[in-house]
C-alpha cells in the first residue's frame, strides 16, 4: 500500500498539469487526433494498432475525468466516438465489433457496479438479468412464440425499440421478485443466493423446451430479429453500397454508444444525489445508516432493481446483434466476467467500470488471441509449449488471478473513486453542486422580490 | 404527556437478562441521564428504545405512537436520533456527506428528478447543504466539512455525529458515553454542547454517561441501571444520596462513607 | 459464533463413556435425521402416489418398486454433501467467511484419485491391488495431497486479506476457485488424463443384493453396488473421526475456542494462525477424500465437476446452521434425500413434463433461498443477535 501512495504522488504530478488548465485542452486534443490518425492510416488487425485503439478508448476517459470545459469533452467524445471510431470500422470491421462488445459490457458493468460498488451487494448472478432481456426479444421476436401458443406470431422487427424499455421493465421485475426475499440477508450469504439463482435461472431455460416449449432449451432460439434500418434507403440513394451487415454494424455501435451515454447519466446522477449516498452509507455501516433513517431493504431493492433493468435493456440488444441465444451464453463465468469489470476498475467508481470493462473485452477478444497466436508460431516452431494449451480457453484462469491479485495489492481499483483516492486533498466542488447552488440563491432571489 | 415512554422492557441474550423490566419516562424539553455500572445494560436499552433490537417484553410509546417493533429507520424518521458508544460514522465519506445522510428523511428528491437534474431537486440540495453547514458550525467544525470523517480527532467525530443526529430535525437524541475518551477540557465543551442542544434547539436529551461530575451537573432526572434493572430514579439530589447507588457502584458497605 | 453447542467440560481427563458420548452423540443424531428424512419422504411420495393413482392406476407400483433405490441414492448424495458440508463449516466457524474455493478442493480431489488410478493402470498393477488398499491408497493420497492444497491456498489467498471488509476475501475465494478450475484443466488436458479423465478401479466385484421386494406379480431385488457401499462405509468412519478429534481432543478444544473467539483464544496462548491453518487441512482432506470417493464411484472425473456440489455442500452447510459440525452432517443428508427424491420422482409425478434430474439442482437452491429467508440459522443452529 505505501508504494502505490508514493507511485500515485508521482503518477499525480506528471498528470496534475496536464488534466487541468490550458495545457489539458492541447494535451487531450493532441492525444485524441495522435490516436485517431494512427488508427485510420493503419486499419490492419494487429498489435500495433491494438495498442494504439485502447489508447484511443482510453483517451475518452482521461477527458472524461480532465477539468476542461463540459463543451470540449462534448467535441472531443462525438469527434472520437462519432465520427473516427464508426470510420475506422468501415475500414476493419473486426474493431467496430469489439468497441459495441466494449460498450455492451460497459454499460452491464456500469449496471453491476451500481450493485456492487454502490449499494455493497455482491451480485453473482447478474448475467440472469440480461437472460431476462435476452430471451424476451428472442421469444418475441421469432417463431419461438408460435411454441407457445400457435395463434400467436412473431412481433414486428420494428418493435425492437419499445422491446428496449420492455427489457428494462423485465429486467426491472426480476429484480425486485428476486431482491425482495434475499436483500434482508447477510452479504456473503447474498452472494451464494444470487449465485444460485443465476443458476436456476440458466438451468431452467435449458430445460424449458418442455412441457412448452417456452426456450427452446439447449438448442437456443436462432434467427433473432434486427429492428428495420430506418435510413437505409436514403443511404442507398446517396449511392453508397453498404452490405447490411455492415450497416447493421454501424447501427448497434451506435445504438451500444448512445446506451452506455445514456446509462453514465444516469449512474453519475444517481452516485451524486441523496439516493446515491444513502447507498454508499448503507455499504459503509448499515446499522449506522439504518439509524440514520435510511430504510435498509427499499434502498437495496432499488440499487438492486435499477441494476437489473440495465441489464435488461442490454439483453435485448444483445439478443438482437447476436442473432443467436442459448442457456450457455449465459452461464457463471459471464457473471463473473462482469464482476472482474467492476474489480479491475475499481468498486463504486463510474470512469473504472467503464476501464474495465474496456481492458476485460479486449483481453477477450484481441490479447488473448493474439497471445495464442503467438503461442502457436512458437510451437510451430518447436518451442517446448504444451500443445493443449490455448490461452483463449483460459479465462476462468485469467479472471480468477485478476480477482485475487486485485484484493490482496489493490482492493481498491486501477481507477478507484475519485474522493477515496483524493483523501487528502481539497474536494473539488462539481459542477453540479455549483448550479445546485446557483439555482438555490436564484430561487431564494425570485421568493424574495 | 411525557415524549417517550418505556414501560416493562425486558431484554435477553440466551440466558443474560440484559435489561430487565425497566420503565422509563422522559418529558419533552428535559434532559435526563441513564448512568450504571459496565454491563449494566445502558446500551442494550438504548439499542431497544431505537428499534435496533426488539423487546422481549414491554412497550415503547414516543410521540404518541407506540413504537414497539418498528425497525429502526421508520423510528429514526419518527424524530428519535442517537450516537453510538463506539462512534460510528460513515469514515470514508466527508463530513458534509455524513450531515447530509442525517438528513435523508427530509430529502424527498424523485428518481425521475435526480435523472433528469430537476429543479426542485437542485433546489433541494441546495438548501440540505446550507443546512448542513449551519449545523456543523452549530457543534463547531464547519472548517473541516471537505475531509473524510475518519480523519478528524476523536472530539471532532463526537461533535459530528451529534450534527448528524440533528441533522433529522428529531424530537429526541440519544447520547451513548458522548465524552469517553475525552480530556477535562473537551468534556466541558461537550458539555456546552449538549445543553446547546436542548436550550437553543429544543431539543429533548437522553444522555447515557460514566463521567458523574458531567451527569450531575446537566441532568433534570436520572435513572440508575444495574444488572439490567432499574434500581433508582430521580432527581441529582435524590440519586447522589441514595444508598443503593452507592452500593452499586462502590460495592457493598460503601454506602456509609460516601456522600 | 458458536461451532458447537456442547462445549467441553473443563477436566482434563475424561472417562471413556464420555469420550463415546461427545463422538457418538452427533453420529446418533445423525441417524435420527437419517431415518426421519427417508421416512418422511417416503410417506410423502407414497401419500401422493396414491392421491394420482386413481388418474395413473400404475403409479403407486412405479413408485414403490424404485423407492429403496432412490434411499440408498439419497444416502450417497447426502453423505457426499456431508463430508464436504463440514469443510464450509468448520472455516465458516473459524473466520466466518464462506471458502468458495471448497468445491474445487473437492473436484482436485477426485483428479488426484484418477491420477492414482491411472499411474496403477500404467504400471500395470490395478488388477492386481487388492480392492480395500486400492481405496485406502486414493482416498490417503488425495487427503494429503487436498489438505495441504486447502492450506496454501489459505496462505496465499486469505491470510493476507484478514480483517478487511467481509467482501474482500469472498472475492478472492471466488477468484481462488476459478484459478483451481483452470490449473486442473491445464494440468488434466496436457497429461494422459484428458478433460474426462477416466478414473478406473479393481474389479469391487458384484452388487449386493439386500433382499427382494415383493410387488404384485413381480419381485424385485435391492441392490446396493460395492461402490456405493464403499462411500458409505467411508464416509461415515470419516464423520466418526472427526467427531473424535473435533469433541474429545485438545486440538478439537483449541478449535473450538477459537471459532467461539479468536481474540480471547488468542490470549489463552492458543496460536490462532496454526488453528485456522488446521481447519483448512481438516476441512481440505475431508473435501479430498470425498472427491476420490466419488470419483470412484461415478467412474470420472472432470475440472468443472466441483462448483455445483460445493454450492449444494454449502446449502447443507446452512440448513444444517453454519458454523455448527453435527448441523454440517445433518443437513448434507437431508438435502441428499431430498435431492434423490426429486431427482427420482418429479418426471413421475409431472407426467415426464419435467426432468427430475435436471431441476434436482433448482430444488436444491430453491431450498437454500427459502431457508436463508426463513430460517438463516438452519435446522441446529441458534439465533444470535449482533452486537451493536
Ligand atoms: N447482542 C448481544 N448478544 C449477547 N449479549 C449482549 C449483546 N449486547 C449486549 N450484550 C450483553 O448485555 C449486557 C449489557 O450490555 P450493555 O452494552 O448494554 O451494557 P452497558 O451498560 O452499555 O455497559 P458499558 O457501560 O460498558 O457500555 C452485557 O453483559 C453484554 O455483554
Ligand atoms: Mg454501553
Amino acid at each position: 500500500m505505501t508504494t502505490s501512495t508514493s507511485s500515485q504522488s508521482l503518477w499525480q504530478r506528471v498528470t496534475a498539469p496536464l488534466s487541468s488548465g490550458p495545457i489539458a485542452y492541447g494535451f487531450l486534443a493532441l492525444y485524441v487526433l495522435a490516436c485517431s490518425i494512427l488508427l485510420v492510416t493503419n486499419p490492419r488487425t494487429e498489435l500495433s494498432t491494438d495498442v494504439v485503439f485502447v489508447l484511443f478508448l482510453l483517451s475518452m476517459l482521461v477527458a472524461y475525468r480532465s477539468r476542461v470545459a463540459a463543451w470540449f469533452k462534448v467535441v472531443l467524445g462525438v469527434f472520437a466516438l462519432g465520427v473516427v471510431l464508426p470510420y475506422f470500422g468501415t475500414l476493419n470491421p473486426f474493431y467496430i465489433d469489439v468497441a459495441t462488445q466494449a460498450g455492451i459490457f460497459t454499460a452491464l458493468a456500469l449496471g453491476l457496479n451500481v450493485v456492487v460498488g454502490f449499494a455493497g451487494l455482491l451480485d453473482l448472478g447478474y448475467v440472469a438479468f440480461f437472460a431476462v432481456g435476452a430471451y424476451a426479444w428472442g421469444i418475441f421476436s421469432t417463431p419461438q412464440i408460435t411454441e407457445i401458443n400457435p395463434a400467436w406470431s412473431p412481433v414486428d422487427p420494428v418493435m425492437f425499440y419499445p422491446f428496449l424499455i420492455i427489457g428494462l421493465i423485465l429486467g426491472l421485475i426480476t429484480g425486485v421478485l428476486l431482491g425482495l426475499p434475499v436483500l434482508r440477508l447477510r452479504g456473503d450469504y447474498l452472494a451464494i443466493v444470487t449465485l444460485g439463482f443465476g443458476e436456476v435461472i440458466r438451468v431452467v431455460a435449458n430445460n424449458l423446451d418442455r412441457p412448452i416449449n417456452i426456450t427452446n432449451g439447449s438448442q437456443g432460439i436462432r434467427a433473432i430479429e434486427r429492428p428495420p434500418l430506418i435510413i437505409v434507403d436514403q443511404i442507398r440513394n446517396l449511392g453508397i453500397v453498404a452490405d447490411d451487415n455492415r450497416l447493421y454494424q454501424l447501427f448497434f455501435y451506435y445504438l451500444v454508444l448512445i446506451i452506455v451515454l445514456l446509462t453514465v447519466i444516469v449512474v453519475a446522477r444517481l452516485k451524486h444525489s441523496r439516493i446515491g449516498r444513502a447507498w454508499e452509507a448503507i455499504r459503509e455501516d448499515e446499522v449506522a445508516a439504518v439509524a440514520q433513517g435510511i430504510p435498509r431493504v427499499r434502498m437495496k431493492l432499488l440499487a438492486f432493481a435499477i441494476g437489473a433493468s440495465f441489464a435488461g435493456v442490454m439483453g435485448v440488444v444483445f439478443a438482437s446483434k447476436q442473432l443467436f441465444i442459448n442457456p450457455p451464453t449465459f452461464d457463471l463465468l459471464r457473471s463473473i466476467n462482469i464482476l472482474a469489470m467492476v474489480i479491475l476498475g475499481g468498486m463504486g467508481s463510474i470512469p473504472g467500470a467503464m476501464l474495465g470493462a474496456i481492458i476485460v473485452t479486449m483481453l477477450d477478444l484481441q490479447i488473448l488471441p493474439r497471445i495464442a497466436a503467438v503461442l502457436r508460431e512458437a510451437q510451430a516452431a518447436g518451442a517446448p509449449i504444451p500443445r493443449q494449451f490455448d490461452p483463449t480457453q483460459y479465462q476462468r484462469l485469467l479472471f480468477g488471478l485478476l480477482l485475487v491479485v486485485m484484493m490482496i495489492f489493490r482492493p481498491e481499483g486501477l481507477w478507484p473513486d475519485e474522493r477515496r483516492r483524493e483523501e487528502q486533498h481539497e474536494v473539488e466542488i462539481t459542477d453540479e453542486e455549483l448550479e445546485a447552488d446557483k439555482t438555490a440563491k436564484q430561487a431564494g432571489a425570485d421568493s424574495g422580490s | 404527556m411525557a415524549l417517550l415512554e418505556a414501560t416493562n422492557i425486558t431484554k435477553i441474550f440466551g440466558g443474560l437478562v440484559a435489561v430487565n423490566d425497566v420503565t422509563f419516562t422522559v418529558e419533552p424539553g428535559s434532559i435526563v441521564s441513564v448512568i450504571g455500572p459496565n454491563g449494566a445494560g445502558k446500551t442494550t436499552f438504548f439499542n431497544v428504545l431505537t428499534g435496533i433490537y426488539k423487546p422481549d417484553k414491554g412497550r415503547v410509546v414516543f410521540a404518541g405512537k407506540d413504537i414497539t417493533g418498528w425497525r429502526s429507520d421508520q423510528i429514526a424518521a419518527l424524530g428519535m436520533r442517537r450516537t453510538f458508544q463506539n462512534i460510528r460514522l460513515f469514515g470514508n465519506m466527508t463530513v458534509l456527506e455524513n450531515v447530509l445522510i442525517g438528513m435523508h428523511v427530509h430529502l424527498h428528491a424523485s428518481i425521475w428528478s435526480i435523472i433528469f437534474r430537476g429543479r426542485t431537486m437542485l433546489r433541494e440540495e441546495a438548501k440540505a447543504r446550507n443546512k448542513a453547514l449551519e449545523l456543523l458550525s452549530f457543534v463547531g467544525i464547519a472548517d473541516k466539512r471537505d475531509e473524510l470523517a475518519k480523519n478528524l480527532p476523536y472530539g471532532d467525530q463526537r461533535r459530528l455525529e451529534i450534527a448528524r443526529a440533528m441533522a433529522g430535525d428529531p424530537k429526541i437524541i440519544l447520547l451513548d458515553e458522548p465524552t469517553a475518551g475525552m480530556n477535562p477540557h473537551e468534556t466541558a465543551e461537550a458539555t456546552q454542547l449538549i445543553r446547546r442542544l436542548r436550550d437553543e434547539r429544543g431539543i429533548t436529551v437522553i444522555l447515557i454517561e460514566h463521567d458523574m461530575r458531567l451527569v450531575m451537573s446537566i441532568s433534570e432526572r436520572i435513572s440508575v441501571l444495574d444488572y439490567g434493572s432499574k434500581i433508582a430514579e430521580g432527581d441529582v439530589q435524590a440519586i447522589r444520596t441514595n444508598p443503593r447507588v452507592i452500593e452499586a457502584y462502590l460495592g457493598k458497605g460503601a454506602a456509609g462513607h460516601a456522600a | 459464533m458458536a461451532v458447537d453447542a456442547t462445549v467441553a467440560p473443563t477436566t482434563a481427563r475424561r472417562s471413556l463413556g464420555e469420550v463415546l458420548g461427545v463422538v457418538f452423540g452427533p453420529v446418533g443424531q445423525l441417524l435420527a435425521f437419517i431415518v426421519g428424512s427417508a421416512a418422511s419422504l417416503s410417506l410423502i411420495v407414497v401419500v401422493l402416489a396414491l392421491i394420482l393413482s386413481s388418474a395413473q392406476p400404475d403409479i403407486m407400483q412405479r413408485v414403490v418398486i424404485i423407492l429403496p433405490q432412490v434411499i440408498i441414492d439419497g444416502l450417497v448424495r447426502g453423505f457426499l454433501f456431508a463430508t464436504i458440508a463440514l469443510g464450509y463449516t468448520m472455516v465458516y466457524g473459524v473466520l466466518e467467511f464462506i471458502n468458495f474455493a471448497h468445491g474445487e478442493i473437492f473436484m482436485i480431489g477426485g483428479v488426484v484419485g484418477a491420477t492414482v488410478s491411472f499411474l496403477l493402470v500404467s504400471a500395470g498393477a490395478l488388477e492386481s491391488i487388492p480392492p480395500l488398499v486400492f481405496i485406502l491408497l486414493v482416498v490417503l493420497v488425495a487427503m494429503a495431497f487436498c489438505g495441504m492444497l486447502a492450506v496454501t491456498v489459505e496462505r496465499v489467498a486469505y491470510r493476507p486479506l484478514r480483517g478487511a471488509p467481509r467482501l474482500v476475501p469472498l472475492i478472492s475465494a471466488i477468484g481462488m476457485s476459478l484459478i483451481l478450475q483452470d490449473l486442473a484443466r491445464l494440468v488434466m488436458t496436457n497429461t494422459p488424463l484428458g478433460f474426462n479423465a477416466r478414473y478406473q478401479t479393481p474389479n469391487f466385484g458384484q452388487p449386493i443384493q439386500l433382499f427382494t421386494m415383493q410387488i404384485g406379480e413381480r419381485s424385485v431385488p435391492v441392490i446396493l453396488s460395492p461402490r456405493d457401499l464403499i462411500f458409505i462405509v467411508a464416509a461415515t468412519i470419516m464423520l466418526v473421526v472427526l467427531n473424535y478429534v473435533v469433541n474429545a481432543t485438545k486440538l478439537g478444544k483449541a478449535i473450538r475456542a477459537t471459532a467461539q473467539d479468536m481474540p480471547t483464544a488468542s490470549l489463552m496462548g492458543i496460536d490462532v494462525n496454526r488453528i485456522i491453518a488446521l481447519t483448512f487441512l481438516i476441512g481440505g482432506a475431508l473435501g479430498g477424500a470425498a472427491g476420490a470417493l466419488f470419483g470412484l464411484r461415478i467412474g470420472t472425473v472432470n475440472p468443472y465437476m466441483g462448483l455445483i456440489p460445493g454450492l449444494k455442500a454449502f446449502t447443507a452447510a446452512v440448513l444444517g446452521g453454519i458454523g455448527n459440525i453435527t448441523g454440517a452432517m445433518v443437513g448434507g443428508v437431508v438435502l441428499g434425500f431430498l435431492e434423490a427424491f426429486v431427482a427420482a420422482y418429479l418426471s413421475i409425478f409431472t407426467a415426464g413434463n419435467f426432468s427430475g434430474a435436471a431441476y434436482a439442482d433448482v430444488a436444491a437452491f430453491s431450498i437454500l433461498i427459502l431457508l436463508l429467508i426463513f430460517r438463516p440459522s438452519g435446522l441446529l443452529g441458534e439465533a444470535t443477535t449482533q452486537k451493536v
